[in-house]
Order: structure tokens, then sequence, then C-alpha cells
């Protein structure tokens, strides 16, 4: 259908990110940025666009990185992967879901992730993921650590930190970041999960409130087998953050509930999730160019913006399925001509996002009647 | 003088995000980030000029045009964008076009 137009499409956008980092590399050097910083830039840009699914592809770069990350800390843990690994083969087949390829790389996650020096406690607790949860993308951290942002079936988003770290380069989650627990901070990933999975040594930071369960997680033998004797420490280590966690949480934790199920992986301001303000933003728009229509109309030019989207489905459901797009083409023109009420437009090197879907052409000829 | 058009496109807006993410967490300048979004003006422009080699059609009802500060503005109600492999249809479209000296 539609989805094949412009087959090229993550290939250009690849070979342009790549030309652009490789040309900013030198600007981070000289204002004396770290390299690694840079990676973030690229990393955090990537996911964006694979957020918005406005193009396809997923970067090799990114496997490659990944790859490399995975062997070098493969040396680690290898008791932890034992473990992990009876966890892996499960994973790799559940995770058929059609939306990322990364299936592929999920043992190589996962070694890494186990062999990052987590506990086996930490690696089950990513492996027990697999109920419902595809791996969605690996993020590098400033500090080099992979970050595994893994999506739910029902689509929402979650991280799990390896190791300690920390910190939200994520954009994904926001909130509860406990400053660096070397248990994976899964949020509300163990509650739909509980297929006896649930119990992951440190922290489990669940939709209403920052559990510590610590005690009971060693006790679930099917992961954590041999996580026992690094448990204890690790606990009181996890409680204090912990508690600096619920601390901080505290405030949060009412709201986190409501709002757990969907910030989590991506505070979204357009989508389906928010129309009201997309009606304002467009509103203010379209004051600009239909200003009598909406004189006229009034709030019926604002009913008009919702009952647009479900108009959209002229042809496919894609109209449909994807957000609120305002459909907009950013080009350059040879030539607009006007005939009467009829334009002719000659336009070039543009990039169109339709239906939420980018395209891009060299050359655009149209006819418009006004 | 590269277009800074594109900035607001999906490549663009989530660079500029990123960026933004990195200015927040301190990692780099508001300066820097100048920098590199005007580096990716460059990149963008040069790689659509360069990269870039399919044509579309597209055919539709204008429903408002402006020109302003050298920039047309057109939306366009239902619109065909028809490629040689494909048709694409949307109820609403917005081209923006800054006006470019030096077409050819």
């Amino acid at each position: 259908m539609s989805n094949q137009l412009n087959l090229p499409q993550p290939k250009l956008y690849r070979s342009v990110i790549e030309d652009v980092i490789n040309e900013v590399r030198e600007l981070f050097l000289d204002e004396g940025v770290d390299e690694q910083v840079l990676m973030e830039l690229k990393t955090l840009w990537e996911n964006k666009l694979m957020q918005s699914k406005a193009v396809e592809g997923f970067n090799t770069e990114e496997q490659a990185a990944l790859q490399a990350a995975a062997q070098q800390q493969a040396q680690q843990a290898q008791q932890a992967t034992q473990q992990a690994q009876t966890q892996q083969v499960l994973l790799p087949p559940q995770q058929q879901a059609p939306q990322q390829q990364v299936i592929v790389q999920d043992p190589k996650i996962l070694q890494h992730m186990s062999a990052t020096g987590m506990n086996a406690a930490t690696t089950a607790a990513t492996l027990a993921l697999p109920t419902g949860i595809s791996p969605y993308q690996q993020l590098i951290t400033s500090q080099g650590q992979i970050l595994q942002v893994l999506r739910a079936a029902n689509g929402t988003q979650y991280i799990i930190q390896p190791q300690q770290q920390m910190v939200l380069q994520q954009q994904v989650l926001p909130q509860m970041q406990p400053g660096g627990g070397q248990a994976p901070v899964i949020q509300q990933v163990l509650a739909p999960l509980q297929g006896g999975l649930p119990q992951q040594t440190g922290v489990i930071i669940q939709p209403q409130q920052v559990i510590l369960t610590g005690n009971n997680v060693q006790q679930n033998a099917q992961v954590q087998g041999g996580a026992a004797p690094g448990g204890p420490q690790q606990q009181q280590q996890i409680q204090q953050q912990v508690q600096q966690v619920q601390q901080v949480q505290g405030g949060a934790a009412p709201g986190v509930p409501q709002q757990q199920q969907q910030p989590p992986m991506m505070l979204q301001v357009d989508g389906a999730g928010d129309t009201s303000s997309e009606d304002e933003d467009e509103e203010e728009e379209y004051d600009e160019e239909e200003d009598e229509e909406k004189e006229k109309d009034g709030e019926d030019g604002q009913v008009e913006e919702e009952p647009l989207n479900s108009e959209d489905d002229v042809s496919d459901e894609e109209d449909q399925e994807l957000f609120d797009t305002e459909n907009v083409v950013v080009c350059q023109y040879d030539k607009i001509h006007r005939s009467k009420n009829k334009w002719k437009f000659h336009l070039k090197d543009g990039i169109m996002n339709l239906n939420g879907r980018d395209y891009v052409f060299s050359k655009a000829i149209g006819d418009a009647e006004w | 003088m590269a277009y800074q058009l594109y900035r607001n496109t999906t490549l663009g807006n989530s660079l500029q995000e990123s960026l933004d993410e990195l200015i927040q967490t301190q990692q780099i300048t508001p300066q820097l980030a100048l920098q590199v979004l005007l580096q990716f003006d460059k990149a963008i422009n040069t790689a659509l000029a360069n990269r870039v080699r399919n044509r579309v059609n597209f055919k539709g009802s204008l429903n408002t045009y402006r020109f302003c500060d050298n920039v047309w503005t057109f939306v366009l109600n239902d619109v065909e964008f028809r490629e040689v492999t494909d048709l694409v249809k949307v109820d609403k479209v917005k081209i923006v076009l800054p006006h470019s000296s030096t077409t050819a």
C-alpha cells in the first residue's frame, strides 16, 4: 500500500543523519563536549524518528554499536548469563512482534545486559518481560550503558536500566529513575507480567507506588537462582535508592497511576490522546488562514477539527490509525502559476509528511483549483 | 545560505528535540545546538538536492494561499499525491515553500 511509497526513504534519512553527525562532531569536540554526547544525540534523534513512524528502518550503526558493547561486556557475570540464557531462548520466539526487527538482537541484548555486571536477578527481570513485551530499542546513555526500551504489547514503553544508570537521557521515562539501582527499574512492566516473573531484585516501581520487593525477590527462584548471594547487599543499596525515589515519587505517585499507562513511554503532546491542545494549536494556525470560516463557524471550527480526523479515512485506514497529523509539505519551488482560479505548482526538493508518514521528492507537479 | 525550512520536518524536529534534551541535561550548550542545527540545514539541503530523485504529482483543490515574507503557504483540500508506485490521499495539506531567488 502506501507504505511502500518512497522505499529509499530510510536510507536517505540515515545518510543525512550520518552526514550531520559527522559534521557536527568537530563542533562538539571544539566545544569540548564528549563524543558520548554526540552518540547520545544521534541515538535520541534516531529514536524519535523511529517513534514517529515516519521512517522505517533501524540504524545499522546502532546494531553495530550494540554488538560491540555486548562483546566488550560479555566477559562479565557469566554465571548470570547461564540463568539468563534459558530465559533468552524464551524471549526471541515470543518477541516476534512485527513492530521491530530488533528481535534478532534479543539474545545479544540480553547477553549484554546480563553481562554488564548485573546480578542474575536483574537479568532475569529483563528476561522476565517476555510476556507481551518486545524490545524496542537500545539506547546508549552517556555512560555507554545500554538501556533497553521495551515496548509492551499494549503499546506502552518501559525502560530497563541494566545498570546503575541513571538517568534520564531517556526521553521515554522522565520519571522514576532511581539514581542507579543495580536492579532494573521496571515500571509497570511487572504488573501485567505477573506470570510468575514479577518479583525481581531491586526496585520495582509499580503504578501506584514505589515498592521495594527486595525481600520477595530472591525467593522467586525461577529466575533468580544464582542471585541470592549478592542479593542482600544489593537490596540495601537498592533500598536507599528506592527511598530516595520514593520521596521523589511521593508527590508523583498519586498522579502516576493515572499517567502510568501512557507517560512512561513517551510524553506525547500530540497524538490521539490529546486532541484538545492540538485543536488549540491548529486553531491558531487556522485563524490566520481561515479567518472567514472561523469567525462564522466559531466553535464549529473547532468541532470540525476533530471530525476531520475521522473524516480522514478517505482511502486507507492509515489515515485513521495515525495521529492527527497536519500533512505538511516543505519544499522549494520552480514555478507557481495561476490562471484565473487554476493554480499550477512546480515544486522541487521537498519533504512531505502525509498521514504521519514521510515522503520525499525531487520534483512535484500539482494542480489545484481555488 | 541554506534554508531553515527543513527544521519543521520529522527529521528536523526530532533533531531539535534531541538537542533540547541535551541542553536540559547540560551536556551541550545552546550555542552548540544552534551550530548543529545550522549544520543540519546545510546537510539536509544538500541531501535533498543530490540524493533524491523521484517525482510526485498531486492534484487537489486549493483552499488558501498566502505569500508573505517571501514564503508561500498553501492549504489544499482533498489532495491526491501520486507517485509512480502509489497514491496517497489526504484531506488537507499545507505546503510551505520559501521563495527561492535561485530557483532554476
